[in-house]
């Protein structure tokens, strides 16, 4: 695997911990209705948009350089 | 004879020797932490309920700080973006933002291990202290007006220590209070409770350390091999950045090789830590 | 046929007159070479001096069990000397240097002997000839592969004279037993064992690494996966199992080392008590986990220990028959499976420690699969002895012995993978039987062949075959005669921890004939000892006095290591090689020859 596709990897996977603590976030913002674990929530939400659409930069930026 | 395909690609696998080499350390390196992980899901699912003096649970939770490990997990990510970067600037040609990439990669490794050995400090200066009538606090102490730090070992504590100098009265600053999820329960106040507590009643009193509880034992030793990790990875990726890149006159090939490779374990570390900060800092 | 051009001795020195070669000094010539060659014969030489101090401590072993009690002749006034009053009073072994001496016989021969030997020594020297690469893929990495192993070595025997001796929990370092043997000197043999292990599995990890690389990189023109020799096949997989299997005791072995420095409680359980006080620890820990992690490595361990030794026999016996082997695809395959199944059959070493029935079903059928395919390689080798002209010189010999006694060593292990019959065997002597039917008959015989066969490659010169077929003979007898009584042993129920011998059972109405067996174990393993001498002998007279090679291919062999110069020069070939056809291409109807060499074009 060339580091290309391993870099997207290594985003899908940073997508997926982002949603898991923002979703862990909520949570504990259910329980405790404290607002700080309710920011949490929405900043990791933001950040998995931001890693999707970053990840879609890159694909595009490096789509001549070298393969998946 | 010369070695072949050193930073040609073989034709039939179309891998060059170092990058099989690589992927096969970084197989070796899954069942490294993939060996820790299993050991720390075994300890705590056998663990002995009522073991942990906090709470009425037999795994303590909620010890570690969630928005410090949070922003370490942004530094990660944000290395691992500069290092892809780099690797293609090196392929666009473009040597001097290839430099300045890697730099910032080197720079937030090392901000990585010093916000780490930071929270490492705040666990070592960190006690529990289980009373006599069963009841257990948490929180930094404070013995004859001065906070026992980390960098230095004979100020860690303990009951045996605190008779032998003949303390009688030691403060702790209260952690807030922890519903059995690790969730603090009242947010707001940050202003720590002061509490007086007599030598006498003190049963057991340890640091946050390995050998408190097995929590502690595999969160450092994961937590240290994976620093180690990071070390070694900014180490050479330095090495790279600097006196290695002389090798962009001689061999551009193999020097691109050689990021890329660098790039495969730098990604594989922070992997890791992707992995890490769920499992020791959420769960 | 280019058999006359093949065939004329063509040595290293003529061949580098076209090169401007600077001749290399002592230390990176033999210390720091690079060489795959000189590699192998470090590693050769280092673990064949391992295997005969590892053979030591258990004759030491053997004569305490004999002999509880009295005193060690010729070396027990030095085993008081050098290790103190409190090991061996008097020249006699106290329980403590007992049980340190069997630790490290098992490490020692396991990690330090056999292991570098198969793979070390032949893998590094043989793989890289019979693919037809110039060297390993990683040269200065198999450098620090050595190194590693030579430091780990040096370690594991430094930790002989540390204040309270070697580590003595067993080769298996069983915790909590191995936290808790001293609690007074914190950096105690335990200590030492577990950084020399850390070192070892360094080098195995760089070794296996550099291995796949090379077999997947650096295969010669025409060399597809199905014309590698099996050997080669055995070392794929044997590397597959180092990569993968070791890397948990590595975090097993950091986790004891945490116990042990920093009282950490990984594997020490609640309420744990030791000589009667309760040991000052936190607890929480679990003992199951070191002996899953441990066993992870142990079992794929002993397919490391087993995989390159029949693939050492492959070679010997394809070449001696002269005729194709039989099944080698289905061999491939066998090998394939066994690597994959050995990750899955290591609870078979722990049906006693309750790891509940359903488990422990899974485990047992596992491990009744993986002997399937062993059966398979052992049954190919069998049949491809049937109608074969076979010449019996002692690297055949050994090779053929190989096969009966591995065969011994798998059948007795069936009872032993079965939960209900293992619950009665296990910890006695009838495991330890059937462990070293594998590894001693089985593994060494391959090693001795393996000698014997391509002692002509490295040298130029024969090994002398009258004491040859001494040595085979001898160790033969007396290999059998050491082990075959032991499952008698375990029958009976005689457990193998005991350091006298099992005379504590006597007196609990154990026969005491079988206490008596201890002797012929004894003196037969003397007898063992005795009978290694002509191999000695010959090893070192060979070098400089043994018969020449008549020309690069004195067994008439079809493998590529065959068509280099004798002994082959750096860089190995002296064209580049292509393999034309499989690796086992002999006595092909319509052929010149016997034999059809890979490298031959017609």
């Amino acid at each position: 695997m060339s580091l290309k596709a391993f870099h997207i990897v290594f985003v899908a996977a940073s997508v997926i911990l982002m949603a898991f603590l923002s979703g862990w976030s909520f949570l504990a913002y259910q329980e405790t209705h404290s607002t700080e674990y309710l920011v949490w929530s929405l900043c990791a939400a933001s950040s998995v948009v931001g890693l999707v659409i970053y990840g879609r930069f890159f694909l595009r930026k490096l789509r001549n350089i070298s393969f998946l | 004879m010369e070695i072949p395909y050193t930073y040609k690609a073989r034709p039939d696998t179309g891998l060059y020797n170092a990058k099989v080499g690589i992927w096969l350390f970084l197989a070796s390196e899954i069942m490294l932490f993939g060996a820790l992980f299993s050991a720390y899901i075994l300890l705590r699912v056998s663990a002995p309920v009522g073991f942990w003096p906090d709470v009425a649970l037999a795994w303590p939770r909620g010890l570690l700080n969630i928005p410090i490990g949070t922003f370490n997990t942004a530094v990660l990510i944000t290395s691992s973006v500069t290092v892809v970067l780099a690797w293609a600037a090196l392929k666009m040609n473009n040597f001097a933002r290839f430099r300045v990439y890697m730099v910032i990669t080197v720079l937030c490794a090392f901000a990585f291990l010093g916000i780490k050995s930071f929270e490492y400090n705040d666990k070592f200066s960190h006690y529990v202290i289980r009373l006599q009538d069963g009841k257990a606090l948490t929180g930094h102490i404070e013995v004859d007006g001065k906070h026992p730090r980390f960098w230095n070992f004979s100020d860690q504590w303990s009951v045996a220590k605190l008779a032998e100098q003949k303390v009688a009265k030691i403060k702790v600053e209260m952690d807030p209070e922890r519903d059995v999820h690790g969730h603090v329960k009242a947010h707001g106040s940050h202003d720590h409770e002061v509490r007086e507590v007599a030598v006498s009643d003190i049963v057991f009193m340890g640091s946050y350390t390995p050998a408190t509880h097995p929590f502690f034992a595999v969160y450092f030793l994961i937590t240290a091999l994976h620093g180690l990790h990071v070390l070694g990875g900014a180490l050479v990726l330095g090495y790279f950045a600097f006196p290695g890149a002389k090798m962009w006159k001689s061999n551009p090939e193999q020097f691109i090789n050689r990021i890329e490779v660098g790039g495969l374990f730098w990604h594989f570390v922070d992997l890791v830590w992707i992995f890490l900060f769920p499992v020791v800092y959420l769960l | 046929m280019q058999s006359t051009a093949s065939h004329a001795h063509t040595s290293a020195t003529d061949s580098s007159h076209g090169h401007a070669h600077h001749e290399p000094g002592f230390f990176s010539k033999y210390i720091f070479s690079t060489d795959h060659k000189v590699i192998g014969i470090q590693y050769g030489v280092s673990a064949l001096l391992f295997l005969l101090f590892g053979f030591f401590l258990m004759l030491a072993m053997r004569f305490q069990l004999a002999n509880p009690g009295k005193p060690v002749p010729l070396v027990g006034p030095l085993l008081e000397k050098v290790l103190g009053e409190d090991m061996a009073k008097a020249g006699v072994m106290g329980g403590d240097l007992y049980n340190s001496f069997g630790a490290m016989h098992g490490t020692i021969m396991v990690f330090l002997a056999i292991v570098p030997v198969l793979f070390g020594a032949f893998g590094n020297y043989v793989t890289p000839l019979q693919i037809g690469a110039p060297d390993m893929a990683f040269p200065r990495l198999n450098m620090a592969s050595f190194h590693a192993y030579f430091l780990g070595g040096v370690v594991m025997i430094a930790s002989f004279f540390t204040p309270g001796g070697a580590a003595r929990s067993g080769w298996t370092s069983y915790s909590p037993l191995a936290s808790v043997t001293d609690l007074v000197n914190r950096f105690d043999g335990q200590t030492y064992w577990l950084m020399g292990m850390v070192l070892l599995i360094t080098s195995s990890l760089l070794g296996s690494v550099n291995f796949i690389a090379t077999i997947i990189q650096l295969r010669c023109r025409g060399m597809s996966w199905m014309r590698m020799p099996f050997f080669v096949w055995a070392q794929f997989v044997t590397g597959f199992l180092l990569l993968l299997a070791f890397p948990p005791l590595e975090a097993a072995g950091l986790m004891q080392l945490m116990d042990n420095l920093f009282g950490s409680s990984f594997f020490l359980p609640q309420g744990l008590v030791v000589s009667g006080s309760p040991l000052q620890v936190s607890g929480g820990g679990s003992p199951l986990l070191w002996q899953h992690l441990f066993w992870f490595l142990g079992h794929p361990e002993v397919y490391v220990l087993i995989l390159p030794a029949i693939g050492i026999v492959t070679e010997v016996i394809s070449n001696n028959i002269r005729k194709p082997l039989w099944g080698y695809k289905s061999m491939v395959y066998s090998v394939m499976s066994i690597g994959f199944l050995s990750f899955i059959v290591w609870a078979h070493h722990m049906y006693l420690t309750g790891m509940g029935t359903k488990v422990a079903t899974f485990f047992q059928t596992t491990t009744m699969m993986i002997s399937i395919p062993s059966v398979i390689i052992l049954t190919a080798l069998f049949i491809s002895l049937w109608g074969g002209s076979i010449r019996f010189n002692s690297a055949s010999l050994f090779a053929l012995s190989f096969l009966p006694m591995f065969g011994i060593g798998g059948l007795t292990g069936l009872p032993l993978g079965f939960n209900a019959s293992d619950i009665f065997l296990h910890d006695s002597y009838y495991v330890i039987g059937h462990f070293h039917y594998v590894v001693a008959p089985g593994t060494m015989f391959a090693v001795f062949a393996g000698i014997y066969y391509w002692f002509p490659k490295i040298t130029g010169r024969h090994m002398n075959e009258l004491l040859g077929k001494l040595h085979w003979a001898g160790s033969l007898f007396f290999m059998n005669c050491v082990f075959a009584p032991m499952f008698i042993q375990g029958f009976k129920g005689m457990s193998r921890r005991m350091s006298d011998g099992g005379t504590t059972y006597f007196g609990l109405g154990v026969d005491p004939g079988v206490l008596k067996l201890n002797n012929m174990i004894f003196w037969s393993a003397i007898g063992l000892g005795i009978c290694q001498i002509p191999f000695i002998i010959n090893f070192f007279s060979s070098i400089f006095m043994g018969k020449r090679a008549a020309s690069d291919n004195p067994w008439q062999a079809t493998t590529l290591e065959w068509s280099t110069p004798t002994p082959p020069p750096h860089g190995n070939f002296l064209q580049e090689p292509v393999a034309y056809r499989g690796p086992y291409e002999y006595s092909v109807p319509g052929a010149k020859s016997d034999f059809s060499p890979q490298g031959d074009k017609n």
